[in-house]
């Protein structure tokens, strides 16, 4: 179950408990990365980066709130679980309600983590698959051509051969060509597909 | 309709100005110089012709004269002729008394003027006379006088005499023709024609001769003789002599013609010329002054109309005038200059004017026709009118009639007022009252005037009588109040003793509860002077209720938490703990996770194991301490006092104030001077008092930049007793009456504090009969010290 280019990434200022999260996620048979400031992981990141993040909430310098709206910013999808201390909750609540996939509160039964975990992590590889997706069918889009293009958009809106080719000003037989070219370049067999497929990404 | 033009014309005259009045000149004498000039010329003329016919007059005299001269002359000269026939034929005697008798008496008879001729000896006796009947002379008549000397003269000069002039029997005037007769040498006597003049004028002169002349005959002395009228002439300019030289004698004949009409006549022309003159002068005078009279009215008019168009000009009410039918005949300056429209582009037009906005038609049309119909109302007609440039404006139209001249309506004047300014001016005022009237019945204070005298209330706010009544106004304040007044012996002043000059004047500020509602006022009554001069008393009453109400809880509070001050610290200290604990814990938790995994899984290094566990046995120690400390800072019971090294206080303060010193960015400097005593006190209490410090200092630099914040914690012997430590910083620093006031219970400068540490920190302090205050720093700041007792230096005074 575990997607091998999936990484947890922990950032957190107390030694101690970025030593003891490697050993017990290791255990699991995650990959581990830890930082030890907020900074210090925005400098690594990438934006391909799949897994999850874990961010303690009390950092000195930039805290582990603030990371998470730069990462908004800067279009970040990896999820993000907030590790907060006592008291801390009303600020977890706002950063969840920001955007943030999950937190747990100090100290936690280490099966809460990993069942977070888990879930961020299926949540990531959900995202990854779109995005993947989305791609082919981009790929796919940009081998039409213009006029294909503009014949599909008007089959998608649900118009008729005939109108198509009113609209257009090109003869029936052309559009049902063009229409022909399209499915078959698109990868579908059936208007339902196409139109499911053109949804997708747009 | 012709009426109404009529009128419209007179309208227009009225308003048009009178000419201008002419030059004063000397312009007005010309009339009187031509009259004059007139009148003399018309003398000079009536002169001219009188004179003219004096001459035409004496002409004719002289002709006639002439005739006159020629026939007495031809007259004489005849009878000369006949005297010197019978003397030949006497000096001949050839004449015998009949044929004398004959021919004289037939000579006589046909010459009237000889009365007789007579034949005289040289001694004067009358022998012949012929007529017979004559009875002028007589036969043996002696000539006497003048006549005897005339005869002897002729006698002597021996030709023909006449006589002297004499007066005959019948006393007429007569003179004798004497004719000597000699033979030889010798004198036989003379033949004497007795001629009488009158008759000789009579008989030569034709009647209209004398009908017209006045003849008068004069002797050679000029002695008058005969006049043929015995009305003498005045007049002698036509006149004339005419002197007939007899022998021996003068016949002089003076002649005056009659003048026709009189003597007066020839003035007549003159005088009539000179009363008409008169009654042109006196008649011009009256003109003149008639003139004169008319132009000072002129005068008095044309000032009135400029003073009434001045004012009508000057107006910046707006003058409009309509004739019956609604046409416009009269707009003033200010109407034009409102409407922004020309005078020539009002006049004369007829409903819908130009000035009407299209959208006000049926109202404006409305309103003329009932203005039209006389019912105008006295208020006039307020409605909106357009400039020429289309900006709309508000006016007021008065109506009023416009009487002409000859005391018949002519149309409807209308007075037109720009109200836009006092309109907007009103609609400001009322909102002003408006927003007046929001604030003040938007107060929750209960706000009310009443009369100092009288005790009605002029005034109320909605406050006031949500809770008096909403009747209140003009009742009376007293009885309004009678639940919640000030009573009359608290008051400062008794109001109706304050004289105008005292206002304002302060009544009355103080606390009172509602008899019937129980509510908390605190009313505030002061004396001022009312909008219409009288004294009045205004009272503001704000419901004080719910604030007594917490004050009374807060009171409570304030005990309680007295009580638990202590109690309180300890849990945030316990809380500031806690929150350390967590990383320990946390970590430990994981350890011992991944290695249960591991194990569970089989799939394990006992290295790896080893190492987890020892780093998790570290972390366990670690949470240990901070429990420790923990149960150290909450040890109930007696302080216990021990001797202690400050640099241990302060590094185990330290300790908790560096998290906060951390996140603040502020840097806390120790310093403390070498071989310090120890001191004897309660760690923990006097650790709590440093970390107070500590937190007061930090927040107190939390809004000065970073580089500012520093925290200094210096210590210094004062003497062998006591050790006095110092905590600055350079925040904010304390207003005067806080240093007063931040060790009191509950008084805090902070938004979050609870008021109560530094309240404890001096209480601690002087547990330890120290000593704890606060100075400003002189370089901006707040420096705290306290003082602490040394511990009594016994026989190890290396330590």
């Amino acid at each position: 179950m575990n997607d091998l280019t999936q990484t947890i990434y922990v950032v957190d200022d107390d030694e101690a408990m970025r030593d003891s999260m490697t050993w017990l996620l290791e255990g699991e048979g995650y990959v581990v990365a830890c930082f030890d400031s907020a900074e210090s992981f925005l400098k690594a990141r990438r934006d391909d980066m799949r897994g999850c993040l874990i961010l303690d909430v009390r950092m000195p310098e930039m805290s582990g709130l603030e990371l998470h709206e730069k990462l908004d910013a800067l279009g970040s999808e990896l999820p993000v679980i907030f590790v907060t201390g006592h008291g801390d909750v009303p600020m977890a609540v706002s950063a969840l309600q920001r955007g943030a996939c999950d937190f747990i509160e100090k100290p936690f039964h280490n099966e809460d983590l990993l069942s977070r975990i888990v879930r961020a992590l299926e949540l990531d590889a959900q995202l990854s698959a779109r995005r993947q997706r989305n791609g082919a069918i981009s790929h796919r889009l940009d081998q039409l051509t213009q006029r294909e293009s503009e014949v599909m958009k008007l089959v998608v809106a649900g118009k008729l051969n005939k109108q198509i080719a009113d609209e257009l000003n090109i003869s029936m037989k052309t559009v049902e060509a063009h229409r022909a070219r399209v499915m078959e370049k698109m990868g579908v067999r059936t208007l339902a597909e196409l139109v499911k497929a053109v949804v997708t990404v747009n | 309709m012709a009426d109404a033009a009529r009128a419209a014309k007179n309208l227009a005259m009225l308003m048009r100005p009178p000419l201008p009045q002419p030059k004063h000149t000397r312009l007005w004498l010309a009339p009187y110089v031509a009259i004059g000039v007139f009148a003399l010329a018309m003398l000079i003329l009536t002169a001219l012709l009188q004179w003219r016919e004096l001459d035409t007059a004496r002409s004719a005299l002289e002709g006639d004269m002439h005739w006159a001269e020629r026939t007495i002359e031809n007259r004489l000269h005849a009878h000369q002729d006949f005297l010197g026939e019978l003397g030949r034929e006497q000096e001949f005697k050839q004449l015998t008394y009949e044929a004398f008798q004959v021919k004289a008496g037939r000579y006589a008879r046909e010459a009237p003027e000889i009365q007789a001729i007579i034949w005289v000896d040289t001694d004067g006796k009358v022998e012949w006379v012929a007529p017979n009947e004559s009875t002028a002379v007589f036969v043996g008549e002696q000539l006497t006088g003048e006549r005897l000397a005339a005869l002897q003269k002729a006698l002597r000069v021996r030709t023909e005499v006449v006589s002297a002039d004499y007066r005959d029997a019948t006393q007429r005037p007569a003179h004798d023709i004497i004719l000597p007769v000699q033979r030889g040498s010798a004198d036989l006597g003379a033949f004497i024609a007795v001629e009488s003049i009158e008759a000789l004028l009579r008989t030569t002169l034709p009647t209209v001769f004398t009908t017209r002349y006045s003849l008068t005959v004069v002797d050679a002395q000029n002695r008058e003789v005969l006049s043929n009228s015995s009305v003498k002439p005045t007049d002698r300019q036509v006149s004339g002599q005419i002197s007939l030289d007899l022998p021996n004698n003068r016949l002089g004949l003076n002649i005056v013609a009659y003048r026709v009409g009189g003597a007066w006549l020839p003035f007549v022309p003159a005088a009539l010329i000179i009363v008409l003159t008169l009654i042109a002068s006196v008649t011009l005078i009256q003109l003149r002054r008639h003139a004169q009279h008319r132009a000072d009215t002129e005068e008095e008019l044309r000032t009135a109309y400029a003073f009434r168009q001045a004012m009508s000009q000057s107006l910046i009410t707006g003058l409009r005038a309509i004739d019956l039918e609604g046409r416009i005949t009269f707009v003033n300056a200010a109407f034009c200059r409102m409407t922004g429209f020309d005078e020539s582009e009002l006049v004369g037009i007829k409903p819908p004017y130009p000035y009407w906005p299209p959208e006000e038609f049926d109202r404006l049309q409305n309103n003329i026709d009932t203005a039209l119909a006389g019912k105008a109302p006295a208020s006039g007609f307020e409605m909106r009118i357009m400039r020429k440039s289309g900006e709309r404006f508000d006016v007021r139209l008065y109506f009023s009639p416009l009487i002409g001249t000859n005391g018949q309506q002519i149309g409807w004047m209308a007075s037109m007022n720009d109200i836009t300014e006092p309109k907007r001016v009103r609609v400001e005022l009322e909102r002003a009252h408006e927003r007046f009237v929001t604030v003040i019945d938007g107060l929750d204070s209960a706000v009310h005037v009443a009369d100092v005298q009288t005790g009605e209330i002029l005034f109320a706010n909605r406050a006031f009588q949500n809770i008096f009544g909403f009747d209140a106004v003009g009742q009376n304040s007293a009885q309004v109040t009678a639940a919640c007044r000030p009573p009359p012996e608290q008051l400062a002043r008794d109001p109706q003793q304050i004289g105008a000059d005292e206002l304002p004047c302060e009544l009355f500020d103080g606390e009172l509860q509602h008899t019937l509602s129980g509510h908390w006022y605190h009313l505030h009554e002061r004396a001022i002077r009312w909008v219409d001069g009288r004294t009045v008393r205004v009272q503001i009453g704000a419901d004080i209720t719910d604030r007594k109400h917490i004050d009374d809880v807060n009171l409570q509070q304030q005990k309680r938490l007295e009580q638990t001050s202590r109690l309180i610290t300890m849990g945030e200290m316990a809380s500031s703990l806690a929150h350390e604990l967590n990383q320990p814990l946390s970590a430990i938790a994981n350890y011992c996770a991944g290695c249960v995994k591991r194990m569970q899984a089989g799939n394990y290094r006992i290295d790896d194991i080893l190492a987890a566990m020892q780093k998790a046995s570290d972390q366990a120690e670690r949470a240990g301490k901070i429990i420790r400390r923990m149960r150290d800072m909450v040890k109930k019971g007696d302080p216990n006092r021990q001797p202690i090294a400050l640099e241990e206080l302060v590094d185990e303060t330290r300790a908790f104030a560096d998290i906060d010193a951390q996140r603040t960015g502020t840097q806390i400097v120790v310093d403390l001077p070498d071989n310090l005593p120890k001191i004897v006190v309660d760690r923990i209490m006097i650790e709590q008092v440093l970390l107070n410090l500590f937190k007061n200092g930090i927040e107190a630099m939390s809004d000065v930049p970073v580089e500012r914040r520093l925290l200094t914690l210096q210590a210094r012997r004062v003497d062998e007793r006591m050790l006095e430590i110092t905590v600055a910083d350079q925040g904010h620093g304390l207003a005067e009456e806080d240093i007063e006031k931040i060790f009191a219970p509950f008084y805090t400068t902070k938004a979050e504090g609870m008021g109560i540490g530094l309240a404890i920190c001096r209480s601690i302090i002087e547990f330890h009969q120290g000593r704890l205050w606060v100075e400003p720093r002189r370089e901006g700041g707040t420096v705290f010290h306290f003082t602490v007792p040394i511990e009594e230096l016994g026989e190890d005074s290396n330590e």
